[in-house]
């Protein structure tokens, strides 16, 4: 199942890197004689009611969702990591602090901050600007949860009987951490960094189809799917279908690749 | 871990130092949580607009007066304290684009989305802990595959996606966030079952012949209790996240629409609200569930 998982992702990525090679037109150049217009010569899978053909948004949805969500991922597990470096301080009070924030972070309802963000938002806000910030936001936002992992990592290794070696052993403090915490340290950020990928890819589509993801007429996966709330386009043409496919069978092979969450712990 | 060790494990999390320090964060997120909620009201666009400028009684001393005034009781930390003191009692402020007080919008619009809740809960835990035993105790591998497929196919699709289809069938829309919560519910309950089946205490009970009903009530079911129990506060927080996006393209008249009316129409003082009671909700179901985890 890892292969074949690993090859789609591997053409899904391509695909979408190789966007502005491969999209037919301009993902946001407007057809206007050709609205709604079905699946043709010139336009694979038809145009969207702003007459825009649907195959060159997809490619270039493709190439937001596929760099931005481990961008948002890295975003994450780095910022999780430095916070989490503070527990290897014999301070209690720091750890208690950490394992505060922590808790802050995991109890504060994210979605609002969204819906607020996007409220403060004008209208005509660069789209560049909105995907940035939003992809920015939901690597901020979601630190607490690998750092919860990293700190038990490192709290667990404060105790560990190699520690105590080591430092029996002359070694220095940075010597130890470079040498023998980072290692672990580094396994454990891959899993958490695979980990988190699937989840902002579903969380901007949700975001997307509620509008308040990333902006028109910049195309991600997530506003292409609001399509689907008019059955009568869907019906038309069942191209539309092709975002939500394509979001799926990502989804699935990122699942299959995802170490469990028990493993990655 | 034995059944033994995970009873420590339970016993160690009610400990006197754990228990203040979630409190302390329960407390810690709610004053935060407040203080996010009242800066966003108090630097709102148009808060700070004196109408006093426009009475042509009053003379420009008095004006400039009255503007320092307003200045000295509007700073933040005087604004958060009247904040959390009139929302302690209740008082959210005027919602901007429904012209109602805020409480009476939450008070009409609570009992839909408490419903959608409750049974979406209930639905998802009892199928994604039905998914997760069938995987777990009957050891046959086509069970196993088709429950870890039928979780990761419904992991892999948008909630607001799984609503919308529900919606336009006419299905009821508590079995779309059931199913939405299905997956998450799945994936740990699986974990917690799999812990307990492979645990020595089992294994010795069912060599000295008890039956299998007794042993998934003795030596499974009753020791996860507590585990099971942390899984059902998670399953609510994870159910409300739901409500906004299916609430809000479902056309459900509940407070997940409300949130995402009051995102559309700029209305802080109601987002602000929501934000603030929606935070103590999550904090403290987390920290009932980090209790008994």
């Amino acid at each position: 199942m890892t292969r074949p998982a690993t090859i789609l992702l591997a053409l899904v990525v391509v695909l979408g890197l190789a966007a502005p090679s491969l999209a037919p037109n301009p993902y946001d150049h407007q057809f206007r004689d050709m609205a709604s217009a079905s699946p043709q010569p010139g336009f694979p899978m038809g145009t969207d009611d702003l007459g825009r053909d649907r195959l060159s948004r997809l490619l270039y949805a493709t190439r937001v969702s596929v760099l931005l969500a481990p961008s948002a991922a890295t975003i994450s597990v780095l910022l999780a990591l430095l916070f989490s470096a503070l527990a290897a301080l014999p301070s209690r009070l720091v750890a208690w602090t950490l394992s505060l924030a922590n808790g802050i972070f995991l109890s504060l309802p994210w979605i609002f901050l969204f819906i607020i963000l996007r409220s403060k938002l004008s209208l005509n806000t660069d789209p560049l600007v909105s995907v940035t910030l939003t992809f920015a936001l939901m690597g901020v936002a979601g630190w607490a949860i690998p750092g919860r992992a990293f700190t038990a990592s490192i709290v667990e290794m404060k105790d560990a009987g190699w520690l105590l070696q080591a430092r029996a052993a002359g070694l220095r403090p940075w010597r130890i951490a470079t040498a023998h915490a980072w290692p672990h340290l580094w396994s454990l950020a891959l899993a958490q960094f695979r980990i988190l990928i699937p989840a902002y890819v579903l969380s901007e589509a949700s975001l997307g189809l509620l509008g308040l993801g990333v902006a028109d007429p910049m195309p991600s996966w997530g506003n292409l799917l609001r399509d689907l709330q008019h059955p009568d386009v869907v019906q038309a043409n069942p191209w539309t279908l092709a975002p939500l496919a394509l979001l799926v069978l990502v989804m699935i092979c990122l699942e299959s690749l995802t170490p469990s969450r028990k493993a990655a712990l | 871990m034995t059944p033994v060790g995970r009873e420590s494990t339970f016993a160690s999390r009610l400990a006197p130092g754990r228990l203040a320090l979630g409190f302390l964060t329960f407390i810690a997120t709610i004053l935060i949580g407040g203080f996010a909620a009242a800066a966003l009201v108090r630097y709102s666009p148009g808060f700070d607009v004196d109408e006093d400028v426009l009475n042509p009684h009053l003379s420009p001393a008095t004006i400039a007066a009255r503007h320092a005034q307003r200045e000295v009781e509007n700073g933040l930390p005087r604004f958060y304290l009247r904040y959390l003191a009139r929302a302690a009692h209740g008082d959210f402020g005027k919602s901007e684009a429904f012209n109602l007080p805020v409480s009476e919008l939450l008070r009409h619009r609570a009992s839909i989305s408490a419903g959608l809740l409750v049974r979406g809960t209930l639905g998802g835990l009892a199928l994604g802990s039905l998914l997760a035993w069938l995987s777990v105790w009957p050891r046959r591998l086509t069970l196993e595959l088709s429950a870890a497929a039928t979780s990761g196919l419904l992991l892999a699709i948008p909630p607001a996606v799984l609503a919308l289809f529900f919606f336009f069938r006419e299905w009821p829309l508590w079995l779309a966030v059931a199913l939405a919560l299905l997956p998450r519910v799945f994936g740990t309950a699986r974990s917690i079952l799999e812990d307990f089946y492979s645990s020595p205490a089992l294994l010795a009970a069912r060599a000295r012949g008890l039956g299998s009903a007794r042993l998934a009530i003795t030596y499974v079911l009753g020791p996860a209790a507590p585990q099971l129990a942390a899984l059902a506060g998670v399953a609510v927080v994870l159910a409300f996240g739901s409500l906004i996006p299916i609430e809000g393209l479902c056309d459900v008249p509940g407070i997940g629409q409300l949130a995402l009316k009051g995102a559309l129409a700029r209305d802080l003082p109601l987002l602000s609200a929501l934000g603030l009671i929606i935070t103590s909700l999550v904090a403290g179901v987390q920290w009932m569930g980090d209790l008994t985890r």
